[in-house]
């Protein structure tokens, strides 16, 4: 029977949220069409993983496991993927869209001479071709897209699916690949900067995002404070990245990150439109500039016009009050 | 050191657009160098200023692409190369890749670069997948390069943190226009830019035609992005106005 393959990613010893909901969308097209459900787990403990992917009702799992995949790197990867692939020669491949994913997808669909359709924000297969509708032109209209070929990959958007539980007893099948990372031509020499015990934008379910309002260090303990709170990750915006009071990671836009949280507050942020490629499709967008014609304001659900040093505190303060009650 | 840099004619993402019947219709006057692309050919221009070498940049499009070229010979790139397909082919990113295979494989070149994705698609394949059809160690969305000896050192901007990764030549990159500010050309690149040689490049010196290139995806409509509800401002007292948001959040939004 013809299966749809999802891959899940894991990210600092946990599961990807993002990767779940790709599964949980992957799981209710094989239901809509006879297809099976697999997945596939690639890192040095992937097995301890397996139980987690079972309640998303894959019914088989693949786990690659070896030392060599305890970072992101993008030979080896690319090499297990297609092991995976023929082994098990799925219709269709999908993937949350991380940077992750985007460093191996076309060499992936190159290699393995695949349709590929890259950061969809929502897909369906009937069998024969994936449709698609992914943001285009800087996010400002969408494209519906058809592939065809066999077997076609696809790349999902984060929060554009929500996760549904669906049980399975999954069976586990190992795959072994073993790399040698001393023959590998790119070497990876060291990670220079992480975000540390910051929430992944890609996963949050709420951000708190700094912009060129944010000047200070007072104002940066307001985020850090409002972040807190709402147990949010922080962005920022380009001007902030750049100007080294955020780390580059942090970027949302249409260069950085691409989020959809549920709830997206934009502190200090005009709304340039490369900034708004990158958050438009959050669920509930929350703005705080005291400029009452800053463009935020046209894709902000709830508008505060007003200074942030004087709105925050008690913007904050309430949130406690309601979390506390 | 020899930097082959891939450039690609776009529209002009803040040009006034609209969706007629599912069809897009731009103003065709309003073509630009891709962003990404810019910031990979100023890249380039710095490491071989710096090291020496040359930079050459090749790019797939209609008759009107060689203003894209253009421009990047203006801002200084030495050479470029263009391969000329009509302009309503509806390549994919792996027709894209298809051509730039053939196009670099009897070439010689420490470094093909490209930028990490086209600003009207924004899909980002080409560039991994013409690394996989050169069989060249790449990285994508570089946001710094340095040339040592016998490597180039990335650093890329991944998931958690940036990586730094050493790639020895030959090898392909994709920039981030993070990178840097692409410059401006001058009267003098300007001028100058008119004297350098274009080699025009038809498919079939390639071994190739439009109708093997045919895509795997293609777009069938474009439609508008549903509307965001209209959303309300709050002006006025910031304590009131702020607690009134978050209460908004819990009780109406269910957010909280």
């Amino acid at each position: 029977m013809s299966s749809i393959l999802t891959y899940v990613a894991i990210s600092e010893g946990k599961v990807k949220r993002s990767s779940l909901e790709v599964l949980s969308r992957s799981k209710q097209i094989a239901d809509a069409n006879g297809l099976t459900c697999t997945a596939v787990i690639i890192d040095p403990s992937a097995s301890s993983f397996a139980s987690t992917i079972q309640q998303y009702g894959a019914s088989e799992i693949f786990v690659v496991e070896d030392a060599s995949f305890d970072k992101h790197r993008n030979a080896p990867l690319t090499s297990a993927l297609t092991k995976v692939m023929e082994t098990s020669s799925p219709s269709v491949v999908a993937f949350a869209s991380t940077e992750g994913t985007k460093d191996i997808l076309g060499a992936l669909a190159a290699n393995q001479k695949a349709g590929v359709v890259a950061d969809v924000s929502s897909f369906d297969f009937d069998g024969n071709k994936v449709s698609a509708k992914r943001p285009v032109m800087a996010a400002k209209m969408m494209a519906n897209v058809e592939v065809e070929g066999s077997p076609i990959l696809v790349s999902v958007r984060s929060g554009s699916y929500d996760l549904i539980e669906a049980s399975s007893e999954a069976t586990v099948s190992n795959i072994s690949v073993s790399v040698d990372i001393n023959t590998l031509r790119a070497t990876l020499r060291e990670i220079v900067s992480a975000t540390g015990d910051t929430i992944d934008l890609n996963e949050a379910e709420a951000i708190v995002a700094a912009g060129r309002g944010v000047k200070d260090e007072e104002a940066k303990a307001l985020i850090s404070e409002l972040a807190d709170v709402l147990h949010a990750g922080i962005g920022a915006s380009r001007a902030l990245t750049e100007a080294g009071i955020y780390d580059p990671s942090l970027q949302i836009g249409q260069t950085g990150k691409v989020v959809s949280p549920q709830l997206y507050i934009a502190v200090g942020i005009s709304g340039a439109i490369q900034h708004v490629a990158g958050m438009a499709n959050s669920k509930v967008i929350v703005a705080i500039n005291k400029d009452p014609d800053a463009p935020i304001f046209e894709v902000a659900d709830y508008g505060i016009v007003g200074d942030l040093y004087k709105v925050l505190p008690p913007f904050i303060e309430e949130l406690k009050n309601i979390k506390h009650n | 050191m020899k930097f082959f840099v891939c450039i690609k004619m776009v529209p002009d993402v803040g040009a006034p657009f609209q969706i007629k019947d599912g069809e897009l219709i731009m103003d065709s006057d309003r073509m630009v160098l891709n962003a990404y692309d810019a910031s990979a050919v100023e890249e380039a221009l710095v490491l071989t200023e710096k090291h020496g070498g040359e930079v050459e940049v090749v790019c797939i499009g209609s008759a009107k692409a060689s203003e894209t070229i253009r421009k990047a010979l203006a801002m200084g790139a030495h050479k470029g190369s263009h391969i000329v397909v009509e302009g309503d082919n509806n390549f994919d990113s792996g027709s894209y890749s298809s051509i730039l295979a053939a196009f670099f494989k009897d070439k010689s070149y420490d470094v093909v670069s490209l930028g990490k994705q086209s600003q009207d698609t924004d899909s980002g394949l080409t560039g991994s997948m013409l690394a996989e059809a050169l069989d060249l160690p790449y990285a994508t969305n570089a946001v710094g390069l340095e040339i040592e000896s016998d490597n180039l050192v990335v650093k890329r901007q991944g998931d958690t943190g940036q990586e730094m990764i050493g790639l020895p030549f030959p090898c392909a990159i994709t920039c981030s226009n993070d990178m840097n500010e692409p410059r401006i050309p001058n009267l003098k690149g300007i001028m100058a830019s008119k004297r350098k040689p274009i080699d025009t490049i038809e498919l079939s010196s390639l071994g190739l035609s439009e109708g093997e290139l045919k895509a795997s995806s293609k777009v069938t409509s474009y439609e508008h992005k549903p509307a965001r509800k209209a959303g309300r401002k709050f002006e006025g007292e910031a304590d009131e106005i702020a607690r009134e948001v978050a209460q908004l959040l819990d009780t109406e939004a269910s957010v909280i």
